[in-house]
């Protein structure tokens, strides 16, 4: 199957997933943090950064105020929690220490970069210049995410190509005679081939023709705009 | 009501007629030919542009250099624009703006990642290469000042109404107040220039269009903290900045701002903008608010942008760019080319010109030079900035050189970048990799179970 299998479908959520995907929570959480004391959370940096951060926060906080956010300042001190794990090192996960039979554990590397992803998705932390997050998806090698997430996806396409086809075969065959080799060499039944396997590759869950209807329509709307003008004209 | 008496204009009406409506001016010369546009015998052609930024004056000038009598109205000349204030290098060229306007020049860009993944974008620039940051006021001041040494009349006013005429061959009327009276103009043709809630598209019926929200609060930092971004833009994406665009820190003369904008959830935004502070907290903590304020922002271009002897320019046709919001050079580009347009379709002044002139001229040549523009960066929208997976995606590709030298290249010239094709091929296949990687990664995220992220919240609360 080809290897762009699992990149259509990836493109129809980009943009359906946006609009209404606001996180209530996320929101809510937001505002607590903002009067929360950043306690960055190094064995190297203690009591003493503490402290300035706190001055700081109660200098901006009181500058807040007039401007109508209504937040009331906060006296209490809180802390806010930072994301932080044994094997993620100065901004990047140490791979020395996903080995696994003397090789790297890619699975667990991904498994460690999603949760931190999630956790960050959930509590924003804001990006700090002494310790620059460095760790990009293509450190990953690609085999690693062949296998795990391209190969089953592409068994199971397969799988229902195969089911689909033989079945198409069997049932053309009895309907009109021709068997497999000279149904091959009819424009018919080639296009119907081809409709199958489009259909098997784009539309792999129910929701995905809705998908694909809103994403041609999303591709033409801006042209439209820009026609929009011009279709003055021909009025 | 009195008109303007101009020393040329040889149309003067010296009292209010009580008919709202204008009644025909006699001195018109109407003669009807079935092709080409009338010739106007005894004066030149009037045009006044509504709205004093950079598109009207742009328009402006080109119009009073080609020796249309040209009327430039604004209401409040001083007044300064909420903007990024960013412009490309080849409109400091194509304009002859002074490097003295320039505030500050950007050499560098940081853009951040939901998950704090920071790439320094810009190290192909040459040394000669800067986004220049500007305060509007400085620049929209400069261009009004030379339009108006070419000729412009520039007047101090707020336009109220224009009065589209029922006869083609009748003026426009452009009501205004000055100084709390009511005052009139009748000219030939009007261009708007008066943004994005254009009176002028409403008069003609131009149609709606959508409007992202931008908002910016200017910060004053304390030195050590500015120095950081003594030539360092900021560019931050994830949901908690904005759903569906990005946020920004970007260094003024003496100050920084600090905004966001949004178009699917503008009544989040001041949400959006707690967020970005939070984001960006420990390298303006200690600093002091300045200024906020607010501005809609077009998202495409209205569904009318020429009718009659009216032409919208600038934001108010709603030329700004999809993905970075780019919208100054746009606006004095549109306004220039429809200034001369304008120019030589009249032949100097000289013909009167009709809406199919002008869709000739200026709007088939615009949709030429610039669709294209529009329409990738619209693409690059849709893909990249509609979900933190993309946006992941987006930062990842955004490391590597090529991307950065087309990307500025194509930023600062406005000219597709030349590249070569296996460069290219790589930067595809990169993009596609980089995609699908991290929407997989998205994939898990949202498969993630949460009992499992709370068990790890336990683990790292500091008590």
């Amino acid at each position: 199957m080809a290897f762009m299998s699992s990149t259509p479908t990836n493109l129809p959520s980009f943009s359906s997933s946006s609009k209404t995907h606001f996180p209530i929570n996320t929101f809510l959480s937001l505002k607590p943090q903002s009067r929360l004391l950043f306690v960055p959370v190094r064995a190297t940096e203690n009591g003493s950064g503490a402290a300035i951060v706190v001055d700081e926060k109660k200098d901006f906080e009181t500058k807040e105020d007039p401007i109508g956010n209504g937040a009331p300042v906060a006296g209490v001190v809180e802390e806010v929690v930072v994301f932080e794990d044994p094997k993620w090192v100065s901004g990047t996960w140490d791979l020395k220490q996903f080995q696994k039979d003397g090789a790297t554990d890619w699975d667990a590397v991904i498994d460690a970069e999603v949760k931190r992803r999630k956790w960050l998705e959930d509590n924003p932390e804001s990006s700090n210049n002494d310790f620059p997050v460095v760790f990009d998806t293509s450190i990953i090698p690609w085999w690693a995410w062949m296998k795990r997430f391209h190969l089953p996806e592409a068994e199971r396409l397969n799988g229902r190509a195969a089911m689909v086809g033989f079945f198409m075969a069997y049932f053309v065959d009895s309907l009109t005679g021709i068997g497999l080799v000279d149904q091959m060499g009819n424009f018919f039944c080639k296009t119907l081939l081809f409709v199958a396997v489009a259909g098997v590759l784009f539309i792999r869950k129910n929701e995905d023709i809705d998908t694909l209807k809103k994403l041609i329509d999303e591709t033409t709307f801006y042209d439209k705009q820009w026609q929009a003008t011009w279709q003055d004209e021909k009025k | 009501m009195a008109a303007i008496t101009h020393p040329l204009h040889s149309l003067t009406l010296t009292f209010k007629t009580p008919n709202p409506r204008f009644t025909p001016l006699p001195k018109l010369t109407i003669s009807a030919t079935s092709s080409s546009n009338r010739h106007i015998s005894g004066r030149k052609l009037t045009a006044a542009i509504i709205g004093g930024g950079p598109a009207g004056s742009s328009a402006a000038e080109a119009l009073a250099s080609g020796g249309i009598e040209t009327y430039l109205f604004e209401r409040s000349p001083s007044g300064a624009k909420p903007c990024g204030g960013a412009i490309p290098l080849c409109m400091l060229e194509e304009f002859s703006i002074p490097p003295d306007l320039i505030d500050r020049k950007v050499t560098h860009m940081k853009i951040i990642s939901p998950s704090n993944l920071t790439v320094d974008f810009g190290k192909t620039l040459k040394p000669h290469e800067y986004i220049s940051m500007l305060r509007r006021e400085v620049l929209d001041s400069y261009l009004r000042s030379r339009a108006e040494s070419k000729g412009v009349m520039l007047v101090k006013a707020l336009v109220t109404n224009l009065d589209v005429p029922f006869q083609p061959n009748q003026p426009y009327i452009v009501n205004y107040t000055v100084n709390n009276r009511m005052e009139y103009l009748p000219v030939d043709v009007v261009v708007g220039a008066d943004g994005a809630n254009s009176r002028v598209a409403k008069a003609i019926g131009a149609g709606d269009y959508a409007c992202a929200i931008a908002f910016q609060e200017r910060i004053k930092l304390p030195d050590d903290k500015m120095e950081y971004y003594e030539n360092l833009a900021e560019m931050y994406v994830g949901n908690d900045v904005s759903p569906d665009l990005y946020a920004w820190v970007f260094p003024k003369c003496d100050h920084v701002a600090v905004g966001t904008w949004t178009m699917c959830s503008k009544q989040y935004i001041k949400q959006y903008q707690h967020g970005v502070r939070s984001r960006v907290y420990p390298k303006i903590a200690g600093g002091k608010v300045i200024k906020v304020e607010a501005h809609p922002i077009p998202e495409h271009p209205r569904p009318v942008r020429v009718r009659g002897r009216v032409a919208l320019v600038g934001d108010a046709a709603g030329y700004v760019a999809k993905c970075t919001g780019e919208g100054i050079y746009f606006a004095a580009k549109s306004g220039r080319m429809c200034g001369e347009a304008i120019v030589k379709a009249s032949e100097g002044g000289h013909r009167m010109i009709d809406e199919s002139d002008l869709k000739r001229e200026y709007l088939k040549q615009w949709d030429l030079q610039y669709k294209t523009t529009f329409r990738f960066l619209d693409l690059l929208q849709h893909v990249f900035y509609g979900n933190n997976a993309a946006r992941e995606a987006l930062v990842e590709l955004c490391g590597d050189e090529y991307v950065q030298r087309m990307t500025f290249e194509s930023y600062l010239y406005k000219k597709l970048a030349k590249g070569n094709s296996w460069e290219d091929f790589k930067m595809v296949s990169n993009t596609i990799g980089s995609l699908i990687r991290c929407k997989l990664v998205g994939k898990q995220m949202e498969a993630f179970d949460p009992n499992v992220l709370a068990k790890v919240a336990r683990l790292h609360k500091i008590s």
